[in-house]
This record gives structure tokens, sequence and C-alpha cells, in this order.
């Protein structure tokens, strides 16, 4: 049991930066490679605001939020707004993550920096396998993350509106909704998403200046499993490679942890190419 | 007539200007001077720039040790840094341009491999006689390159000097967990194979990737197979997960890490930024140089040490302080030589008897021959300690 329960707390990890992509990716149908930078930031901002301001947890995830968010809307300025086309915006973005990257490791060094846990750092015992109280709380939010913005979008306005741009933008913009001010404002909230977890994140994993890179790629196969734009397909799509990495790495060895993940996308994204939880559409022409 | 003269005589000037230059290349400077050039990667990021301050600093320790013993073969040494950022194409650019300006008598690397690999070949070609920190396959071949000296210790060095202490604990079944690396595999592959050749029983050697978050599950596979104690390469964060796995498993099992291990910040560091002092590192001991750990009768290392401090702070571990050695060596084998012929030095060093009576502080004595410019260290030059605070680059 202790291997599943770290196979799902990595597998939330991974499903929250899927979420942040998600976002990002529903409002404007680009991806951000920066967000798992951005969560790397969130870690780091925790550390300071508990190790060195001496912090209350509370004020430190506001200030962790509104930093992170503050980040998340300098880089749609710079990297998003003054380039029209989306392939471009793949590549605008993927340098803002390796900016972020360098900024980290000026700023916080290159040492992996210790995050404390308002719960504990004590391993407990939970049905059989032990476990972190941080790697509950990463599963609880992951799952309350996705719940949340599944009501969100389908009882708020704004919900349905992000929706309605998903859909067909040039329709939503023609019926009044204010679709640059709309991307703008869903980039900002992931990012405050970001700067939210990285207190959670960090205290799993360390404050490091690697991090972001660790989470990016594995957030965007959950991305790819689940299915782009599908809040459920991240918490099935994250379990998935949480679980495979654990049991690989236990019973094959470390070296066949990514290749099971690998293994496990591509045999999806050959029975299902849009993802687990996205339907093909036909292509209007 | 007149013009062909001033001709004649212009063009004699300029063939002895030419030549006098080109004898001011191959001279290595004034007669009464030893200079020394330092690479190092000074304005590299994080790690690099540390490692880097504390060589050059060890090698301006060095020139003041061998300057208060009466200079190399006489020769009062100068010291000029270069900065290569740590970055091979620098490295080149720069030496090229200092070799071209004042050429050195002796090149201390400071940089990782990649800095060696591709320096060496023009130190050969230049004829200088250089010591080097990152080793490559073939920088401690004579054959290759018969005016360089390896300083660090290799993995097979390291490890050497494990079975001994096993022995010591009594630990007859061993598990291994390295990381993914280039080192880590090589690290896995060796450990195994000097272990097993130690005739020890080695039940289990896991892998992990270095980009991985959790290494729960590689713990539990080696638990499985019942160790008495488990060797571990990590450095950075993923040593910060094995120590939480061990944590979270409840596993009471001795760890034994290696040099990179005690590398890692996070052990030397006291909650809440580290785990020094924490149950995490209660098992935990690590592989370090005897000289690293504080010894307060160790006087040459603490000689070096007050050196460095007066100069500047020391901001990583003394393993890479191997500078200040590479200037005892050369002085005495220099006093050996009676010269300061770079050939003449390097048979010198390969002469027991010189790195014997050479005042190195980081390796107590380095073993040199004829095939091998390795510095070979001996297995008893090592230490397994538990972490401590680090001071001056050494834990206490």
């Amino acid at each position: 049991m202790t291997l599943i329960w770290g196979g799902l707390s990595l597998g939330a990890i991974y499903a929250i930066v899927a979420i942040g992509y998600n976002i990002v990716f529903i409002s404007s149908k680009t991806f951000n490679f920066a967000h798992a930078q951005l969560t790397m930031v969130g870690a780091f901002v925790a550390y300071t605001g508990l190790v060195k301001w001496h912090l209350p947890t509370v004020l430190v995830l506001v200030i962790a939020a509104a930093a992170v968010a503050l980040v998340a809307a300098i880089e749609e300025r710079i990297a998003i707004r003054p380039v029209g086309d989306m392939h471009n915006i793949l590549v605008t973005t993927l340098g803002a993550s390796i900016l972020l990257d360098g900024i980290a490791q000026l700023t916080w060094g290159s040492q992996p920096l210790s995050v404390p846990f308002f719960a504990g750092d004590k391993a407990i015992s939970l049905f059989g396998g032990r476990v972190y109280p941080v790697e509950i709380f990463l599963i609880a939010i992951a799952v309350l993350l996705v719940v949340g913005l599944g009501f969100y979008s389908r009882r708020s306005l704004t919900g349905l509106a992000l929706l309605g741009m998903a859909e067909d933008r040039e329709a939503a913009l023609l019926r009044g909704v204010n679709v640059r001010r709309l991307a703008f404002m869903a980039f900002v909230a992931a990012g405050a998403l970001a700067g939210f977890v990285g207190l959670f994140v960090g205290s799993k994993t360390f404050a490091v200046s690697t991090l972001g890179a660790a989470l990016a790629l594995k957030g965007f196969v959950v991305l790819a499993i689940g299915g782009f734009g599908s809040m459920p397909g991240t918490l099935v799509g994250g379990t998935l490679v949480g679980l495979a990495e654990a049991f690989a790495s236990r019973y094959l060895g470390g070296e066949y942890a990514n290749l099971a993940v690998f293994l496990i996308l591509v045999t999806i994204l050959m029975l299902r190419p849009a993802g687990l939880f996205v339907r093909t559409k036909e292509r209007v022409v | 007539m007149k013009t062909r003269l001033f001709k004649v005589v212009g063009g004699l000037a300029a063939l002895s200007l030419v030549a006098a230059g080109c004898a001011g290349e191959d001279s290595g400077g004034s007669d009464d001077e030893y200079h020394v050039l330092v690479l190092g990667g000074v304005s590299a990021e994080g790690v690099l720039a540390d490692n880097a301050s504390t060589s050059v600093l060890s090698a301006k320790a060095g020139v003041e040790l061998v300057n208060k013993n009466g200079g190399i073969d006489g020769k009062k040494v100068t010291i000029k840094v270069v900065d290569d950022q740590a970055d091979p194409t620098v490295a080149v650019t720069k030496l090229r341009e200092a070799i071209a300006k004042d050429k050195p008598d002796l090149v201390l690397n400071s940089g990782p491999s990649t800095v060696a690999d591709a320096t060496l070949p023009i130190l050969k070609q230049n004829n200088i006689l250089s010591f080097n920190i990152g080793p490559t396959e073939t920088s401690a071949d004579p054959k290759a390159f018969p005016l360089n000296f390896d300083l660090s210790a290799s993995a097979q060095n390291q490890l050497d000097a494990f079975p001994p202490y096993f022995e010591e604990k009594g630990y007859a079944k061993i598990g291994i967990l390295h990381g993914s690396s280039s080192y880590g595999e090589v690290y896995g592959a060796a450990s195994e194979k000097t272990f097993d050749a130690a005739g020890l029983d080695v039940v289990a050697n896991e892998e992990y990737d270095v980009a991985a978050l959790d290494m729960t599950a590689q713990l539990e596979a080696i638990r499985s197979k019942n160790p008495d104690a488990l060797v571990l390469d990590a450095y950075g964060a993923p040593l910060g997960y094995v120590l939480k796995g061990v944590e979270k498993l409840g596993w009471d099992i001795p760890i034994i890490g290696n040099t990179s291990v005690a590398a890692t910040g996070l052990i030397s560091t006291e909650p809440p930024s580290g785990v020094l002092g924490t149950p995490a590192v209660k098992n935990l001991v690590m592989q370090v140089y005897k000289s690293t750990a504080y010894d307060a009768a160790a006087t040459d290392t603490n000689d070096m040490v007050a050196r460095m401090k007066a100069i500047d702070p020391i901001k990583s571990t003394l393993i890479v302080a191997y500078n200040n050695d590479a200037l005892a060596l050369v002085q005495a084998a220099a006093e050996k030589a009676g010269s300061t012929d770079p050939k003449k030095l390097a048979e010198a060093l390969i002469d027991p008897s010189v790195p014997e009576k050479a005042t190195t502080a980081v390796i107590g004595t380095y073993h040199f021959s004829a095939d091998s410019h390795a510095a070979n260290p001996a297995p008893e030059e090592f230490a397994f300690i538990a972490p401590g605070p680090l001071k001056d680059g050494q834990f206490q």
C-alpha cells in the first residue's frame, strides 16, 4: 500500500500541473510550457515565506499565489500577447520556462531547500501503508480542483464563457465574450493556482531549480493521456502515470519507469488519439 | 643604393623582432619567475561557481606556501586566474590567448572533464606541465598526455575504501542504489564488481532516474532483499528523496553515501532549510577525504585552511582544493629535478619520494607512476563520517 500511496501522490502532482496546462488550453487553445516552472517558483516563494520570513502558512499561501500570478501576468504580456501565431507561442513559453529556471537558480541557488509542511513531516500509517501528510493533501487537492473547476465551468457565467471560447472562439466573441480579457484572466488564475500549490509540491519534492523541468514533461504526458482540455482526464492520467512509475520502479527497476509511462501513452494514443476523455471530432470543411 | 640598404636593414630588423617574439613565446616568462595559470569557472552558476572559487582559492594558498618556502627551483611563483565559465569553448579561446601573450609554466585545470578534454591537447602541443581536477578517459595516460597529472580520486579509488569499512562494521550483504547519470551508472557497475571481488554479497543493485521525485519503490525493492547496509550514490534533491523514502518506510538500515552525498548542502544544513540533526540522517555516514573532516592534529590541512581563509571565504568542501597540493608537488619535483623544465618535472613526479616529501594537504600522498598519472590515493586517505555542519570547507 505504501507503493500505491507514493504513486498516487506523485500522480497527483503531475495532475495538478496538467490542470494548470488545461486552464490555459481551454481559454486560449495554446500551452504554457512554463506552467511547471511557475509551480517551482511557487515552491521557492513558499520556502522564502516560511523559512526566511517566518510568516504564517495562510499568509504564505496568499503571497505565493499572488506572486506567481504576477509572474504569469508578466509572462502573458511578454511571451503570449505580442505573438499572434499559436505555434510560435509554444516556442516563446518554452523560452519563458528556461528563463524562469535560470532566475530561480540565480536567486535561490542549485541546492534543494526543505519546505516545512504545516501538518508535520512524520510518516503515518494509513490503510496498511505508510504515507506523509503532505501526500494525502496533494491527492485531496488534485481531486478538489477537478471537482471544483468542473462545477465552476458549468454553473458560473465565466465558466460557461470559457467553455464557449474553447468550443468556438469567434462565436464566443460574436456573443459578446471579451475573449482577450478572459484568456488573460485564465492565464493569471493558472499562475495563482501554481503559486498556491507550490507549498504542497515543494514540501514533497523540495524547492529546487530542476523541479520545473522534472514536472513539465510528465504533466504533458498526463494531459495527452487524459485528453487536452479534460479536467477529469488529468486525474485519470495522473493516477496512471504515478502508479506506472511506482510499480515499474519496484518490480522492473528504476530504468523502466519512464519506459512504462511512455508505453501507456503510446497505447492510449493509438486507441484513442484525442486522449481518454476527449471525443475525436470530424473536421468541418 | 640607399633605398636597397634601408630595405635590407629594415628586413633584418623585422626578422630579429620576429625571432625575439618567437623566443619569448617559448621561454615561459622571465627567468626569475614561475608563471602559473589557473583555469576555473568562476562566473559559472551555482555549485560549479562555488567549486571554482575554492579551487582558485586553494591555488592562491598553494602559491603562498611555495613562495614562503623559497619558490619553485628558487623562482618566485606568480599566479593568473582565467575565468573559463566552465565552458570548453571559452576555456580553449582564453587558454590560447594566454599562451600567445605570456606562455605559462604550469596550468591548473580546475573545471569539469569537458574543459579538460578540450584544453589538454593544447597544453600537450605547447609542452606545458598541467594538473587536472576533472579526469577524462585519457587524461591520466602518460602516452596520451605525458605532461598532465590528475589530482582527483577515481570512482574505483573511492570504492576500494568501502570493503575495509564493511569488514570493520560487520556488513556482509550489501544493497546499492545509484543514479541514472553517466557517473551513477559507472558507479553502480563498479561498486558491484568491487564488492563482489572483496567477497561481499551484493543482494540488490537498483537505479533511479535522476529526474524522478520519489525513490520509495526502489528502496522497497532493495529492502525486500534484506541487506545489512545500503551504499548510496546521490547528489542534490535525489538524496533528499532517498532519505525521505527510508524514513517513510520506517527502515532502520545503515546508509553509506559516496562523496556526492557529502557534497549536497541539504545534509550539512540544519532545519528548516536542511535535514542535519533530524531522524532522516541518523543512519547516514558519508565518504569523504580525511582532510574534509576537521581534525585538530592535521597540521598540513589546518595550515592550508588558514591560508585559504586569510585570502577569501571557503565556499565549498575541501574536496576541490587540490590546487594547493599541485603547487606543493611541483615544488618538491623541482627540488628533485633541479630544474623547472616540464619534462624533468614530470619525470620527478613519478618518483615515489617526491609526492612523499611534498607538503600536500587534501590527499596525504599521491601515487603517480610511469604507467598512470592518476592520483591513486590509498583507501586510508578516506573516512566515513556522520553528517555535520560545514565550516571552512570541512565537516565539524
